[in-house]
């Protein structure tokens, strides 16, 4: 056999550490399914973000005055005019943009989604709805209103969503804490598994290692040799847990447009995701490597 | 120095072709490498015990020095302690007791960092040959100057020279497990010796090869012998000592004794 070196991969892409040993075998399947898990968490943070910046573009800056049927009247026109007293006490004031009575249509619709078509047909003792758009969204907004509408109807409910909404925040907090903190121990037992299966590669190459040590290598150096053999395995795996969780969201996607509207906030996943979702398949081939690399650097520091 | 290694042109039975620029790669031994006395002893071994956990001294109170260009056999029963008197050498383990100072620098003490560039120094032929079996051969040998760093146009030229100074021009990439024994004995010389060590160690160098392998392997290292290199060859190889007669370093019972070539002890152990 004539030699030939035209062949020869360039220096940064060489390893002398054989590829596919035992050891790291798993090491593009564990990549893989911890890159989708990640990408299904950090959709999963996207997703509340989106959710709560809806809801507070939807709630903020308005306030809604509940004017209650009077107990056992059955006299409508007497709740209707209520109402009216209640709307004509907020003409004039600074703090209200518009304000607009809500008609019996529009609450019915409102019921629909829990009651059906019967909604209209219940005949239920129901509240009349002044909905309000603030000029001013401060607390003292609210204050003048509410001084205003409890001249003219004490009962009256003045509800500024705070409450309801503050709930949500937090529950939704919760929700994107929660998906962090997984994502913090997908990441966390990445590492862990890279450093273990290193290990494990460490005693299958022990012959390898110590021949490259007896040889003058640096520590870096066969460091280098397994991070770069790391990195390839786990870019691998990575790619391929990037597209099996572009794959789920696609899915995911798919299935919450076929519910019906109304029960699902509308979601989008923004275009900072979309940039991001490439890069969190390199920082895990990434962490990957490092973790190789000091792992190894830290077992030949125990050899002479 | 007026280096010659032309001798292979002199011996028909190695059929090999003269490489005259191997005299410009391999210039000196040691060359390139920082911090190294190069007046200073290759080995110096005081009061040298070494002991595996709980166990019997394996080497017991060892004084040695060797002067730089030496050439040693280094005998013994199996069992003496060859091999572990090698791995101190090559800084594989450090000794229970005494010092172990190669090329000047103490290894005992010497911190960790500074032993990769000693061990550059030190050309190891392992019995088992210890060759990396997914390399070609090209590769194995060009090991010791990658880890040096060395540019790989450098790498190509030295090694491909080397390879075809021990006959195995035609056998450049193939892989150790399609080569003879005879054959991977060289990789590993080659290896060993391609980034021009102060100190060659060589355990049982002729072990499996027949005995016209073994003579063309003797006449390479008393060729980079000549060049400078120390050189010591463990060997139960009883004829191969009387052949060549070096001085004799015996171990038995944990103990050295230098035997020159005549009989006489010398004052080195």
């Amino acid at each position: 056999m004539k030699h030939s070196r035209a062949g020869a991969p360039p220096q940064m892409f060489r390893t002398d550490l054989p590829l596919g040993g035992s050891a790291s075998r798993f090491i593009p399947w564990l990549m893989a399914i911890m890159v989708f898990l990640v990408i299904l968490a950090i959709s999963g943070i996207n997703v509340f973000d989106s959710i709560l910046a809806g809801w507070s573009r939807s709630v903020t800056g308005t306030v809604t005055v509940q004017v209650p049927p009077l107990p056992a009247s059955g006299n409508t026109s007497a709740d209707r005019e209520r109402a009216e007293r209640a709307l004509r006490a907020l003409d004039g004031l600074a703090a209200v943009d518009t304000a607009r009575l809500l008609e019996q249509e529009e609450l019915d619709r409102l019921l629909e989604p829990w009651l059906g078509d019967a909604a209209g047909a219940a005949d239920l003792p129901l509240p009349a709805l002044i909905d309000i758009t603030l000029a001013d969204r401060s607390q003292d907004a609210v204050s003048e209103i509410t001084t205003a509408v409890h001249t003219v109807v004490p009962d009256a409910i003045i509800d500024d969503h705070r409450r309801w909404f503050d709930r949500l925040i937090g529950l939704t907090e919760g929700f994107r804490v929660l998906a962090i903190g997984i994502a913090t121990v997908i990441v966390a037992a990445l590492a862990l598994t890279v450093v273990y299966a290193t290990r494990a590669s460490l005693a299958e190459f022990r012959t390898t290692i110590d021949v490259l040590h007896f040889i003058g290598a640096q520590d870096g150096y066969i460091a280098g040799q397994f991070a770069k053999r790391t990195f390839d395995a786990a870019l691998r795996g990575a790619a391929g847990g990037l597209l099996l969780g572009l794959a789920a969201l696609a899915a995911i996607g798919w299935l919450a447009g076929n519910v019906e509207s109304g029960f699902l906030p509308d979601v989008t996943l923004g275009i900072s995701f979309w940039m991001s979702v490439p890069f969190v398949a390199l920082a895990a081939a990434l962490l990957a490597m490092m973790t190789a690399f000091f792992t190894v650097l830290a077992t030949l520091r125990s050899m002479l | 120095m007026p280096y010659t290694i032309f001798w292979w042109s002199r011996k028909a039975d190695f059929e090999l072709k003269p490489q005259p620029s191997l005299r410009r790669n391999f210039a000196a031994p040691g060359s390139g490498s920082d911090h190294i006395d190069t007046l200073a002893p290759a080995v110096e071994l005081s009061a040298v015990g070494l002991q595996y956990d709980d166990g019997p001294d394996v080497l017991n109170g060892i004084d040695l020095t060797l002067r730089p260009g030496s050439f040693h056999f280094l005998t013994g029963p199996s069992g003496a302690g060859k091999t572990s008197l090698l791995s101190l050498l090559y800084l594989a383990q450090r000794p229970t007791r005494g010092s172990v100072t190669l090329f000047g620098t103490n290894t005992t003490s010497a911190p960790r960092a500074a032993l990769p560039g000693i061990r550059r120094q030190v050309g190891v032929v392992f019995q088992d040959f210890r060759l990396l079996q997914h390399l070609s051969a090209f590769d194995n040998v060009a090991l010791p100057l990658r880890v040096a760093g060395t540019a790989e146009a450098e790498i190509k030229n030295n090694v491909s020279e080397l390879l075809s100074w021990v006959g195995l021009a035609d056998d450049m990439d193939a892989l150790p497990p399609v080569l003879s024994g005879g054959q991977q004995q060289r990789v590993a010389i080659a290896r060993a010796v391609v980034n021009r060590p102060r100190l060659i160690l060589a355990d049982e160098p002729t072990g499996n090869v027949d005995d016209a392998i073994a003579e063309r392997l003797m006449q390479l290292f008393m060729e980079l012998n000549k060049l400078g290199a120390s050189v010591i060859i463990a060997t139960h190889n009883q004829l191969l000592v009387d052949r060549f007669g070096f001085p004799r370093l015996s171990l038995s019972d944990g103990q050295l004794n230098e035997t020159q070539p005549g009989g006489g002890a010398t004052a080195d152990v």
